[in-house]
């Protein structure tokens, strides 16, 4: 059933964003930001979805009348946005160990020298 | 012409030539001598295949499009991804080149002293192309993909000098806050893929006019906001000031003179193009109190400040807010002095953070209560500076105060049409801006580079000329641009206006002749063209004027000579002659610091100042918060009224 799907991503990515703005902790943070990203994922995968569909792949000849296959378009995306969300975090948890190195800390309301 | 089959490629080999160098230089960088060379070879091409578009685009008015491996569109479907150029991207491509090519020669010495140059040139040159490849592609996606490699420019430049005090702190922050941003703009992109099955933009904007389902508002409310947060508009503006106060200057001046341009280039493309849905008033207002609101926080937080990046950045986000006041307009003449503004903007902007950098290389600080007197040891720098100043304070003579005035007369003209009484106090919020604006640079001058010297920064010089150079050049075009405004509203300025009206063109360009009038169901919006508001403005006798008072004001300050230049070198004696500065409390020394300006005004709005403090508290999570409550809000507010 694709509405579930599409359920799903919308709660992940609530989870991701309710993540980002209440919890606390950098490395926490960090999990948000790959759950958010998840439910952007899914939500592109589910979105090229047909129902009875088969994979993008076939030779000359080997397609049939009604036959059918899901939309390859995002799954391409998809691919894109799953290396961009790795990315993210890499570059995302490096920082964190820098910021660990200088401030001793993961706690954001003490990490604030920046401010008013 | 030799160049004539070279053009339609042009924008592809900028974009490339960029790319291929940010890659040599990670190979080849580690050598001083290398990178200094293909770092300028690299913007130099980059900029030359830039300049060659002018003549069909500007003058010709051309639209050039080019299919990535020649794959056009078939049977009224894009396939390929594209690349078209049109005046308003051309524009934005232009600035994006220019702001690149200076960067990068004033970075030859300014990053000097620093370990890991080559990373440096790398991350530049990736963030220059990301840039220049947002500002020209025609395929949505492929927007989305380079909002991400620029956001992660971004964030690795922000923390170059991560020894710094902050430097990591606001990398995490602007990386936080812009991927929350770019989550938002996939996703808006999906959901207009889900009805369109299209990314290419020409075909979205034909699929899309007059097609304004609950879908693909909300992608509409999705995408706004994720501009919105690439273009620092105020309820996301708070990491941008951190970013732009933590970054070397050479990449502040890149953060303010194009990335949130790029912020401001995705706004008008998704309003203006794609969705053609900025005739409608609650668009309109939307645009123009975020644009209001940017304006007056942005100034009254650069009143606050004690360093001079955290206050220029404070004033970007103010001057952001003038461009989308003015584009939420939606008549010619806003338009028009929104685009002005925004070139206005990088140019002085950039001046600006390049005159903070040289004062930083010169005397290490760029605390506005530890300096004073700089002007007597950076002549070249502080008359730079003044030009930035006086520019950016929409002074007469130079160019902020040309697109300020068409922004001050569009406001009051849509207050006139019947726009009601908001767009009266619209204008009147412009105003004081600008005199604020103008207030906080007084301070800066003051306390950066006149009032007493500072014994501890005797030892101070002028900066290189390498450095001087690109400062000079942006100097001399702030100026230009606003003795000339006729040739640069005629040549700049209006085809890229006429970009933003002509949606049919862009589409046929991209589509084939004939698919904008087979598949739009209602006609493209046409903005009205009322030149009547658009007052005559004479530069020579503005010019005539300045000089006289230039004049009168160097004759006073020469006869007054013999009671300038002393030190003081302890508290003793010269209190009370400044008391009219402080709110007359004893200090320990008596130079009229930057904080000490405007005294009795902070004092009497001290509970909106303390209000505005804690808002802006350096917690993260409250980043967060503010960028997802305003995009919630967006999207309600659009639901209700769209």
């Amino acid at each position: 059933m694709i509405l579930t799907n599409y359920i799903s991503s919308i709660l992940l990515m609530t989870l991701g964003l309710y993540v980002l703005c209440f919890q606390r902790n950098l490395v926490k943070m960090v999990v948000g930001l790959g759950i958010l990203d998840y439910g952007v994922n899914l939500l592109i995968v589910s979105i090229g979805y047909r129902a009875g569909g088969t994979a993008p792949l076939f030779v000359e000849g080997e397609i049939q009348p009604g036959m059918h296959f899901v939309d390859p378009v995002p799954q391409a995306l998809t691919l894109t946005s799953i290396v961009i969300g790795a990315c993210v975090t890499a570059m995302a948890l490096a920082i964190v160990v820098q910021l660990h190195r200088k401030y001793h800390t993961l706690d954001t309301g003490e990490i604030r020298r920046l401010r008013g | 012409m030799m160049f004539e089959r070279l053009i339609p490629h042009c924008p592809v080999l900028a974009v490339m030539t960029l790319f291929l160098g940010a890659f040599l230089t990670a190979i080849f960088g580690r050598s001083k001598a290398a990178r200094r060379i293909l770092l300028m070879l690299a913007s130099l091409l980059s900029s030359f295949f830039m300049a060659l578009l002018v003549k069909p685009v500007f003058f010709d008015g051309q639209i050039i499009s080019y299919w990535m491996g020649n794959w056009a569109p078939r049977a009224g479907y894009a396939i390929g991804i594209g690349f078209e150029v049109d005046g308003l991207s051309l524009f934005f491509a232009l600035l994006v080149s220019l702001t690149v090519l200076l960067s990068n020669l004033y970075s030859l010495r300014y990053i000097e002293r620093d370990d890991c140059g080559d990373y440096y040139c790398t991350l530049a040159l990736m963030l220059g192309g990301s840039v220049l490849s947002l500002v020209q592609t025609g395929d949505i996606f492929t927007m989305f993909v380079m909002i991400e490699i620029m956001t992660f420019a971004c964030v690795a430049l922000t923390a170059f000098r991560k020894r710094s005090e902050g430097a990591l702190e606001a990398a995490f922050k602007y990386l936080i806050v812009g991927c929350i941003g770019s989550s938002l703009v996939l996703t808006g992109v999906i959901l207009l893929y889900a009805q369109c099955h299209t990314l290419n933009m020409a075909q979205l904007s034909a699929l899309l006019a007059g097609n304004l389902t609950p879908a693909t508002v909300f992608a509409f409310a999705l995408l706004l906001t994720g501009f919105g947060v690439k273009s620092y508009a105020v309820p996301f503006h708070f990491v941008a000031a951190d970013a732009y106060m933590a970054a070397p200057s050479s990449v502040s001046m890149l953060f303010s003179g194009m990335v949130n341009k790029a912020g401001v280039y995705g706004v008008i493309r998704l309003c203006y193009i794609i969705m053609q849905s900025m005739r409608l008033p609650a668009l309109q207002t939307l645009l123009v109190t975020l644009g209001t609101l940017s304006m007056f926080v942005g100034v009254t937080m650069a009143l606050r400040q004690h360093d001079f990046k955290r206050l220029l950045a404070f004033h970007s986000i103010s001057q952001i807010g003038y461009v989308l006041t003015a584009l939420g307009l939606c008549t010619a003449l806003g338009i028009a002095g929104g685009l002005y503004h925004a070139m206005n903007h990088t140019l002085f902007k950039g001046l600006l953070f390049l005159c903070a950098g040289a004062v930083w290389y010169a005397a290490g600080t760029t605390d506005l209560d530890r300096m004073g007197g700089l002007s007597k040891r950076m002549p070249q720098t502080c008359a730079i500076f003044l030009i930035a100043a006086f520019s950016i304070s929409g002074l007469p003579p130079f160019n902020g105060f040309v697109s300020k005035w068409i922004i001050y007369q569009a406001t009051f003209e849509k207050a006139a049409e019947g726009g009601g009484f908001g767009y009266i106090v619209v204008t009147v919020v412009a105003l004081v801006t600008s005199v604020m604006t103008l207030a906080s640079f007084i301070k800066v001058a003051q306390s950066v580079f006149f009032g007493q010297e500072r014994p501890e920064l005797a030892h101070v010089r002028e900066v290189p000329l390498s450095m001087r150079i690109p400062m000079w050049i942006l100097a001399v075009l702030c100026v230009v641009t606003g003795v000339a405004p006729g040739l640069v509203l005629t040549y700049v300025v209006a085809p890229a206006t006429y970009a933003v009206t002509n949606v049919t063109g862009y589409i046929n360009t991209m589509m084939g002749a004939g698919y904008a009038e087979s598949v739009m169901t209602v006609p493209a919006q046409s903005i009205p063209v009322d030149a009547s508001f658009a007052g005559y403005y004479s530069p020579v006798s503005w010019l005539i004027l300045f000089a006289v008072l230039l004049l009168a004001f160097a004759l006073v300050a020469l006869l007054g000579k013999g009671s300038r230049g002393a030190v003081c070198q302890d508290d003793t004696g010269c209190d009370d002659k400044y008391a009219v500065f402080f709110g007359g409390e004893r200090v320990t020394r008596s130079t009229v610091a930057g904080s000490d300006l405007f005294w009795g005004f902070r004092y009497n709005f001290r509970h909106y100042f303390r209000w505005m403090g804690n808002v802006h508290s350096g917690v993260v999570n409250d980043y967060a918060a503010w960028a997802v409550g305003a995009g919630a809000v967006i999207i309600l507010y659009l639901y209700a009224l769209l």
